[in-house]
């Protein structure tokens, strides 16, 4: 019965997927393998948003009902259930700009193709990136911006790394807004995208994931 | 130049244009001493009349060019934004030594004004110096303020809805107002005034004063932004389009404002006729308004910034669905009404351009970011008027050579036949190098010219 939440998760059927989970539930399916029917059904989703099947109205829709059975499901579940990751992220939106569309769009898409995401939110202090990258060491931070004003914060977060001493070991990608190949070199980031599938592509390279 | 007559504002230093970026192949220095040479009106009246000949798919005499400055004139300056909101005066003088020194044919300064915000203790909107540092940037917080739960009174009666409901949330001030009785209950005249008692609270009384101090806040920005206008045209330059009258595509309307995105989003998918039937209340509405604005202060453009219908948020199909036609209804009304809209394409619409060829010719204005500019003319060149074209991030960093040879290209091939105002990609060059934006206006000017 797993199989027909994954389906019911991945084709779009919302008011099917809950009281499916809330039954396999009942009916005695261990909280993780629901938990990991959601997780199929995700990458499936994942999928057609970059095959251009699906757009972020389906992506908005599938955080909902993931949302919804999660909290279901977490609290039956006794310890850490985390399955491995490929790699660590840290994501957020730079100082003096408060946008998070973009952003959470990535952060969706790097989840559900198997990253371990940190989302250190919006406006986020330049100081707060380099204690995150410092204490987490993750491979890539990733920042975003929407205002043109985001790319002299995008430039100190990345000096500022360099100060720390810690530049040579985290790459960065930058995206948002107008972010071009101009704003890269301007902000000393390793590279720019123009979309979430952009974010997932450099990632793989990045941290040596296959397709 | 008129600069010596006003006083320079404290901290204003600027690099000497002709020493930052040595040109000799420039032959601008021709055309400005020529463009001095003539009377301020006479200057004023070729640039206006550049600027709608081209706005109206016509031929002007060369490539107009429309900077929209915003708080790069305080830059330039040395000030704070929040300086330029608090000091009128100051933000005239502002734009006015900025055109002085980037030579427009128009230009606008910072975006609008905190006043009626602070007033009302607005949540929607961050504004330099009050819920952001003195340079900060203007900022709108899209949030969730009507709920799934307020379609059905939204539909019934948007205006009670919005005066009892959506107002309380989205202004601090305005909080009181949802203590009134139904706004229906007014056409039922002196039985009605049974119901006033609420009126009278020292709350709602307090909400009175505050919604009185914004709409003083708010004429006061009026008659600065008329005053700034009429400086411009005073000193040479063209009056910016009179397009301060904001509406959106009915989708956008439900989105921006009211739901949010992922609440558009989640009715797109979970309640798609309630989405619908309250597109259509807001495309009423918002014909209704521009009437209004038109018959009583002679209204003549409105801007429209599009949102969630550029490329990558919804898929084609539901675009036609949802997008498309309420849009283009929207804006066959508005031009009907003689209106003649401004259309901000933000984002890419690469893969929707045929669709704007619906329009009526030569009726509205399309300002596009990141769409490509080049195929925006072959598409919709005979259609409107296209506004943009440089890439803000060129005019931070880019070398004088990368903004001749786009410059070059822009008024070329995007110039060609007319119907095309030399902009940027969005209105707002914040960190932009004032050196390199009038390094793209002296291109223009040397290219730009019409055979």
């Amino acid at each position: 019965m797993t199989a027909e939440l994954v389906d019911a998760i991945a084709e779009m059927r919302d008011d099917e997927a809950v009281p499916l989970a809330e039954k396999l539930l009942e009916t005695g399916t261990r909280p993780i393998d629901i938990l990991g029917a959601c997780r199929e059904a995700m990458a499936i989703v994942g999928r057609r948003f970059e095959e251009g099947e699906y757009f972020v109205p389906e992506l908005i829709l599938a955080g909902e009902m993931l949302r919804e059975i999660s909290e279901l499901v977490k609290p039956l579940l006794a310890a850490s259930s985390d399955v491995a990751k490929h790699g660590r992220i840290v994501l957020g939106t730079v100082a003096g700009d408060i946008h998070d569309i973009g952003k959470d769009i990535v952060y969706f898409m790097l989840d559900v193709n198997g990253f371990e995401v940190h989302d250190l939110g919006v406006d986020v202090p330049v100081d707060t990136f380099v204690e995150k990258v410092r204490e987490l060491q993750p491979q890539v931070l990733a920042l975003s911006g929407f205002l043109t004003l985001s790319y002299d914060a995008m430039k100190e977060t990345v000096e500022a790394l360099v100060q720390a001493g810690i530049r040579d070991t985290v790459k960065v990608m930058i995206g948002g807004g107008t972010v071009d190949e101009q704003v890269r070199e301007y902000a000393g980031a390793d590279a720019f995208g123009s979309d979430a599938m952009a974010a997932v592509t450099l990632a793989r390279q990045w941290i040596g994931v296959a397709a | 130049m008129t600069t010596q007559q006003r006083p320079v504002p404290a901290g204003y230093a600027l690099p000497d244009y002709d020493e930052a970026f040595p040109d000799p192949d420039r032959v601008v220095p021709q055309a400005l001493a020529e463009d001095a040479a003539k009377p301020v009106e006479q200057r004023a009246a070729e640039r206006t009349e550049r600027m709608t000949t081209a706005a109206a798919l016509g031929r002007p005499d060369r490539v107009p060019v429309f900077i929209g400055a915003g708080y790069l004139v305080t830059e330039m300056g040395g000030v704070t934004r929040q300086q330029a909101y608090e000091d009128p005066d100051l933000h005239i003088e502002l734009v006015l030594r900025a055109c002085d020194y980037l030579q427009p044919d128009s230009l606008t300064g910072a975006w609008h004004h905190p006043g009626p915000s602070m007033a009302l203790g607005d949540r929607s909107t961050r504004w330099p110096g009050h819920g952001l540092g003195p340079d900060g940037s203007f900022q709108y917080a899209e949030a969730e303020f009507m709920k799934a739960g307020d379609y059905d009174d939204f539909l019934e009666d948007p205006t009670d809805w919005a005066l009892r409901t959506y107002l309380p949330r989205v202004f601090e001030k305005l909080e009181p107002l949802a203590t009134l009785p139904h706004f229906g209950m007014a056409s039922f005249g002196y039985y009605n005034l049974a119901h006033l008692a609420p009126m009278g609270s020292p709350q709602m009384l307090e909400a009175m004063i505050a919604l009185g101090e914004a709409a003083k806040a708010q004429q006061a920005f009026l008659g600065n932004a008329a005053r700034t206008s009429q400086a411009l045209v005073a000193n040479g330059f063209a009056a910016p389009p009179r397009y301060g009258f904001i509406v959106e595509a009915p989708f956008d309307y439900m989105s921006d404002t009211l739901r949010g995105m992922k609440g558009i989003f989640l009715d797109l998918r979970q309640r798609p006729e309630k989405l619908l039937a309250a597109q259509q209340k807001a495309l009423k509405i918002q014909l209704r308004a521009v009437k209004d604005y038109r018959d009583r202060l002679g209204g003549s453009a409105v801007f429209i910034p599009l949102h969630r219908g550029s490329d990558g948020f919804m898929s084609l199909k539901q675009f036609d669905q949802f997008y498309w036609p309420q849009f283009e209804e929207f804006m066959l009304g508005l031009i009907d009404l003689g209106v003649t809209p401004w259309v901000f394409y933000e984002g890419v619409w690469d893969q929707r351009l045929e669709y704007l060829t619906r329009l009526p010719a030569g009726k509205s204005v399309g300002l596009f970011q990141n769409s490509d500019i080049f195929r925006v003319k072959e598409i919709v060149g005979d259609t409107m008027c296209i506004m943009g074209g440089m890439p803000v991030s060129l005019l931070r960093s880019g070398s004088r050579e990368q903004i001749r040879e786009h410059t070059h290209a822009l008024c070329e091939r995007v110039g060609a036949g007319g119907g095309f105002i030399m902009s940027t990609s969005v209105r707002e060059l914040e960190s932009c190098d004032p050196v390199r934006v009038r390094a793209w206006t002296d291109a223009t000017r040397d290219f730009g010219v019409y055979g």
